[in-house]
């Protein structure tokens, strides 16, 4: 995760809501993007994060709330924020029996790109996501892969200050998921613009991003960078067992000690649970010999954002 | 606006199975209904013709001798016998039935020849012949006797099929019509009057009045299919549009500043082009393999293009409509469903199944204001009177229709944030 940038708020959602009938599917949403950022939007499936981004970019209009951009609200007249926003939706949002070119061009004409200055729109976008020389070919004959990498160029074309991207990588090949990393990262480094990255692997969000919101329920649970959202699980010790068999009477011992909060049986072994810094060593290999089982291995893990995710939501990001 | 309909024809264009099916189905099926009913509604009198051999058995000399001896054999008096053999002198029952089979009306439908009998229930057999007109031995003796002297005639003209048709029982028809009117002619002693008796056509079928065109099945199958067609053209667009929808292609679209109507614009200007397209396309090639409007002038396809010009607009306005709808609805086979229910509605009170003159009074009304009831009623009417001021009340209700169906689906498209 790179460094936060000091900058100013350039969009900001203020408690924002969506109800779907009786349902609260995005309560009170706070969150902002500075200018130059790169933010991450974390949450489990039906957690709200794509509802989020729909009333970000004005396709959803909102049940209370308000998104301001550079301060102005942006509910009543959202005309401004389309024009310095460009949004990478999560499904392939192009027409199969069109060329990348055609595709491009017509998103383009629709994003009013002046016509003298098309082409070398189209070309840009094209060699920033690595596939002009596929340019002439219809969308329907391209991978999986190569439909997301279009659908990103087609988010480029008006050069936008914002970009939004919606699971981008979902269900591709490795190399073409390094390709849209790159990419995003070349955006926002190199361009300078605004990104808000919605993801279900942690490991894109730690390496793109400079601060994190996570979602569940439709809210935001927790937000920060990575060392703040670490820090919420600096009082505990996640232990990682290896036995050479496994043992209830063990596992009843052990969740008897001081200090153990949590104890779960792995393939492997044990996770144990304990308050930051308590020694348990000692303790747990007495208990291991007292039961005639053999410790292979200890390790204590260091902790990651999914074990932040997993501390707060009860779930891995995947289910 | 200009790239949205050139993506809408371009998607249109390169879904090659809809736009076969599209272009091509209107033709196959009015060059297959055009020959599936030619023989039944009785067009193509060519195709429908009888060809028949006329054979005559009889020897028509030995008839009149044997009746002349027969009358110098009755105890009449010598003036009564010289009248009637007066009579029988301009007679000639034979005679008369080859002016019957040679009369311009009956030469419509039938194509007569002389053959002996051999040969002639050799080429009915061979199916080369429909029927035989035969004329029995003894047919002028009996004619003459029965007209003359009221004798019960024993001895009738005879038509011989390999296979009844309704050709061959409407043939047999006229013929008995016209024997019973000779017969007839002859009992109120007007013998004068017959080598004029005209055949008596079956009674039925439609009325043709002088100097006003009938419009043939073919001609109604063109316009019914054609614009049924087009009607389906309406609802295609408005499925591309589902297809858009749910790629969120459309949301991609409102992401852009452009205006929304543009879109919606996009979809009725393609449609149009489409539907007449397709229209001048279904007239061009049918027109080729079939001729189905012979020598018709230069105005009067003039008329017709832009009548069809109309009901293009007209499909389109509805296009416009059935877009609207498909971007309200959330379930896409709703969307099918209530557009294959408004089309089909619109065909069947439309008369694009059936001829409106079949409806009840009401139903025609209705069917009149129907974009596909109109342009029949509007051609039909083109087709037999060529009046060109005909065609500018349908014009201009069509152009309004579509007016105000582009209008209805203006307020129908939702706004931006409710899709």
């Amino acid at each position: 995760m790179t460094e936060v940038k000091e900058c100013k708020k350039m969009l900001e959602t203020i408690k924002l809501s969506k109800n779907f009938k009786d349902k609260k599917v995005v309560d009170e949403i706070n969150l902002f993007l500075g200018e130059g950022e790169s933010v991450g939007l974390l949450g489990p499936n039906g957690a709200g994060k794509s509802t989020t981004i729909s009333m970000i970019s004005s396709l959803l209009k909102p049940t209370s709330g308000d998104v301001k951009l550079n301060g102005k609200s942006m509910i009543k007249d959202a005309a401004e924020m389309r024009r310095i926003l460009g949004v990478v939706p999560q499904e392939i949002a192009l027409y199969e029996e069109l060329s990348a070119y055609e595709n491009l061009k017509f998103f383009g004409r629709a994003y009013q790109v002046p016509k003298d200055k098309i082409e070398d729109r189209i070309q840009n976008v094209l060699e920033m996501v690595g596939l002009k020389d596929r340019q002439k070919e219809l969308i329907k004959t391209f991978s999986g892969g190569m439909k997301r990498r279009i659908n990103i160029a087609a988010a480029l074309l008006h050069e936008p200050k914002i970009l939004i991207f919606d699971e981008p990588t979902v269900g591709i090949d490795p190399q073409s998921r390094n390709h849209i990393l790159e990419t995003v990262r070349e955006l926002n480094v190199k361009h300078g613009t605004t990104v808000l990255y919605t993801s279900h692997y942690m490991e894109e969000v730690e390496q793109l991003c400079n601060r994190v919101y996570i979602m569940d329920h439709g809210k935001v649970i927790a937000s920060g960078t990575k060392s703040e959202l670490l820090s919420i699980l600096s009082s505990e010790d996640t232990i990682q067992v290896q036995l050479n068999k496994k043992s209830d009477v063990l596992l009843t011992e052990i969740k008897s000690f001081n200090h153990v909060y949590q104890v779960d049986e792995t393939d492997e072994g044990l996770r144990i649970i304990s308050r930051k810094g308590s020694n348990i060593l000692s303790d747990l290999v007495h208990a291991a010999e007292k039961a005639g089982i053999q410790i292979v291995n200890y390790q204590v893990e260091i902790p990651s954002l999914e074990d932040v995710f997993l501390h707060l939501t009860g779930k891995t990001l995947r289910d | 606006m200009g790239s949205f309909i050139k993506k809408d024809l371009l998607v249109f264009w390169r879904d090659r199975k809809e736009m076969l099916m599209t272009l091509l189905l209107p033709i196959i099926i009015i060059v297959v209904l055009n020959y599936a009913f030619a023989g039944i509604f009785n067009d193509d009198k060519e195709a429908t013709k009888l060809d028949i051999a006329f054979v005559q058995v009889d020897d028509e000399e030995k008839g009149f001798v044997q009746f002349k001896e027969r009358i110098q054999q009755l105890g009449l008096s010598q003036a009564e016998k010289e009248t009637m053999l007066e009579h029988v002198e301009n007679l000639s029952p034979i005679t008369l039935i080859r002016n019957f089979i040679n009369n311009p009306d009956v030469k419509e439908w039938v194509n007569a020849k002389e053959l002996t009998w051999e040969e002639a229930t050799d080429q009915v057999e061979s199916g080369e012949l429909d029927a035989i007109i035969r004329v029995p031995e003894g047919f002028t003796y009996e004619v003459l006797s029965t007209v003359m002297l009221g004798d019960k005639s024993t001895t009738a003209l005879t038509i011989h099929a390999a296979k009844q048709s309704t050709e061959v029982t409407t043939l047999q028809n006229i013929v008995n019509e016209f024997v019973n009117s000779l017969n007839m002619n002859f009992a109120l002693g007007r013998e004068g009057t017959l080598s004029a008796a005209e055949p008596i056509l079956p009674q039925g079928g439609r009325e043709v009045v002088e100097g006003i065109d009938t419009y043939t099945i073919s001609q109604y199958f063109i316009i019914a299919i054609g614009t049924l067609f087009g009607l389906f053209l309406a609802q295609s667009v408005a499925l591309k549009t589902v297809t858009e929808k749910r790629e969120r292609v459309f949301n991609r679209i409102l992401l852009t500043n452009s205006n929304p109507m543009h879109f919606l614009l996009g979809k009725t200007v393609s449609t149009f082009i489409l539907a007449w397209l397709q229209l001048m396309i279904t007239i061009t090639v049918t027109q080729l393999l079939l001729n189905i409007f012979p020598d018709k002038s230069v105005s009067f396809w003039f008329g017709m293009v832009l009548v069809f010009t109309s009901f293009s607009l007209m499909v389109a306005g509805l296009s416009a409509i059935f877009t609207s709808i498909t971007l309200n609805l959330k379930d896409s086979n709703a969307v099918s469903g209530l557009t294959t229910l408004i089309i089909m509605s619109l065909g069947v009170l439309g008369g694009s199944f059936f001829p409106l003159e079949g409806f009840p009074e009401l139903l025609q009304r209705i069917g009149e204001w129907t974009p596909n009831g109109l342009t029949m009623i509007a051609m039909i009417e083109y087709i037999q009177f060529s009046q060109f001021s005909d065609l500018l009340l349908p014009i201009v209700v069509l152009v309004a229709m579509s007016v105000v169906c582009f209008v209805i689906g203006m307020f129908m498209f939702p706004k931006r944030g409710r899709v």
